[in-house]
């Protein structure tokens, strides 16, 4: 059955979120293609919550019903770069293939212009295996500019790299549902 | 005068930046068409091009001067990444404006890709990102063999404009031209 998205919202992190945060970023297939490591305890968990979610300048909780599924993170540019955001998130496998991530990240961009109203640009980078990835920044209106070949290592594997934008002139998508 | 693909009369040669070529580097840093696309403003006075070579050019990890019979007419420079982005360096170069057409900066370039790959192990990718607004620049890269991988939209601020930018590769396994 499929889930009604309006049950879907995003919030900054609380401790609280700890047992609903190690359904998801203790699980492999969601922490494949991001830079965080699988966490595997619940102290680990918490130190993280605290000390790296809480702080960021910009991280947010994807909740069902205010409980944590995901998260969106944005982190922002500095210098001559201060005009642009980098975007990365993730899911519990348990509601991929659903249209949730794209309705986070429908939200996010609209929340992120709002909250950054110098912010000229919000980009992604999307390893070129992850299509389902690639599919919701194309359905959250992003586009994409092109692959940036052998760009990082992720997790000691030398990736080629697509990478998709949104400007703060391009049309917001809609968010509801 | 005629467009690019000329011959240039003598030979090209790359080699360290000195002290001593403090005129020679002040002929083309001074010159306001040189550093259109550049971060960095014309040199008013020797002084603040002294303190360049001492600071930045001989700490730098690859900065080499581009050399007509000798005589430096140019500089080109690699940076270095480290951790996940150690597979990536970015290039970048300049050219008195004299000598602008000739096929001279391509020259240099081709000569950086035969040996930075040798020279850094580690390195898979030489990337350059050139204005949109540069064509002169993006001929350089593609006819020294760079892949043209995409437009990146208001990608960073130059000189406090945000601009769109071109993002080329070579790969240290692609044919060298």
């Amino acid at each position: 059955m499929a889930i009604d998205l309006s049950r879907i919202s995003l919030r900054p992190f609380k401790l609280t979120d700890v047992d609903d945060f190690m359904l998801w970023a203790g699980d492999d297939q969601v922490t494949r293609f991001l830079r965080w490591k699988t966490f595997t305890s619940k102290e680990e968990a918490l130190t993280f919550i605290n000390d790296v979610c809480i702080p960021h300048p910009w991280r947010r909780s994807i909740c069902i019903d205010d409980r944590s599924i995901g998260f969106v993170s944005i982190f922002p540019g500095s210098g001559d770069d201060r005009c642009r955001v980098d975007m990365g998130y993730g899911i519990a496998t348990k509601y991929w293939g659903q249209g949730i991530t794209t309705k986070a990240v429908k939200i996010a961009l609209s929340q992120v212009f709002k909250d950054l109203p110098n912010l000229v640009r919000l980009q992604s980078f999307v390893a070129v295996e992850n299509i389902a990835s690639q599919r919701v920044l194309e359905k959250a209106g992003l586009l994409k500019e092109g692959m940036l070949r052998k760009y990082t290592y992720l997790k000691g594997n030398l990736e080629d790299l697509f990478v998709y934008s949104f400007l703060a002139t391009d049309s917001f998508p809609v968010v509801d549902p | 005068m005629e467009g690019g693909g000329n011959e240039f009369t003598g030979e090209i040669t790359l080699r360290p930046l000195e002290l001593s070529d403090i005129d020679d580097f002040m002929v083309w840093a001074t010159d306001e068409k040189v550093t259109r696309f550049c971060s960095w403003e014309p040199y008013t006075n020797k002084e603040d091009a002294i303190n360049f070579i001492n600071t930045k050019v001989i700490s730098h990890p690859w900065f080499r001067a581009i050399c007509l019979n000798g005589q430096p007419i140019g500089a080109i420079s690699v940076t270095k990444n480290s951790g996940n982005d150690r597979c990536r360096g970015e290039l970048g170069y300049v050219l008195g404006s004299k000598y602008w057409g000739r096929g001279i900066a391509t020259k240099a370039v081709k000569q950086v890709a035969n040996t930075i790959f040798a020279e850094w192990p580690h390195l898979e990718r030489l990337e350059a990102i050139v204005d949109v607004e540069n064509p002169g620049s993006q001929r350089v890269l593609e006819k020294a063999g760079f892949q043209r991988e995409g437009v990146l939209r208001k990608y960073m601020l130059l000189k406090g404009r945000t601009r769109d930018l071109v993002m080329f590769s070579l790969l240290s396994s692609d044919p060298k031209s």
